[in-house]
């Protein structure tokens, strides 16, 4: 289960992991954006917080049964995994219609690691959460 | 505090497994950019795909 405070840090992941996939694409340069910036701003931005939504979803689902005690390890699983099947049904999409469906090999490594870093994302809010929940002593 | 996914009770279980779902099935139509369900997703989430790894024209 997750707490509303839980859901909120996903959210403010995903729009944070939106618009730095921007940043790291303009800094590596391993796709020209054809859109304006302020139109990739929005959609970055809304593509990240579905996908966080999604990922930090499965982790909830999945905590107990994932390997390992750091939530941050369990995110990364989580949200490569997600990446890698969403990747594989890209796969097959391009073996049916290879003209319409092109494999960049930079921009799947990209991806990949993109799929890390939305991973430590989450991790981080929801350690963030959780250390606000514990109550001071002394 | 408030739990807004709740596994453990049946009402709270089935509205957060419909919203999970229902935005993973927007997560495909948007990483696939498929314009014959979303028309319009798949210039709007153009750069995304490419950004992300996802095979596009």
């Amino acid at each position: 289960m997750i707490s509303k405070d839980g859901l909120a840090a996903d959210l403010a992941a995903g729009v944070l992991w939106g618009w730095l996939s921007l940043f790291v694409n303009a800094l590596t340069g391993v796709f020209t954006p054809e859109a304006g910036f302020v139109h990739d701003l929005g959609s970055f931005g809304l593509a990240g917080v579905i996908n966080a939504f999604v990922a930090g979803g499965l982790l909830s689902l999945f905590m107990g049964h994932l390997p390992g005690r750091s939530v941050m390890l369990k995110a990364v699983t989580v949200s490569v995994i997600l990446w890698l099947v969403l990747r594989a049904g890209a796969m097959m999409l391009s073996h049916i219609d290879p003209e319409r469906y092109h494999v960049a090999t930079w921009e799947s490594l990209q991806g990949l690691l993109l799929a890390v870093l939305m991973g430590v994302l989450i991790g981080f809010g929801r350690r963030l959460v959780a250390g606000r929940r514990v109550p001071a002593h002394g | 505090m408030e739990k807004v996914l709740v596994w453990n009770n049946p009402s709270k279980a089935l509205f957060s497994a419909i919203a999970v779902v229902g935005l993973a099935f927007a997560l495909c139509v948007m990483v696939y950019g498929m314009e014959s369900i979303a028309p319009g997703v798949h210039d709007a989430f153009h750069d995304f795909r490419h950004t992300i790894g996802m095979p596009c024209h």
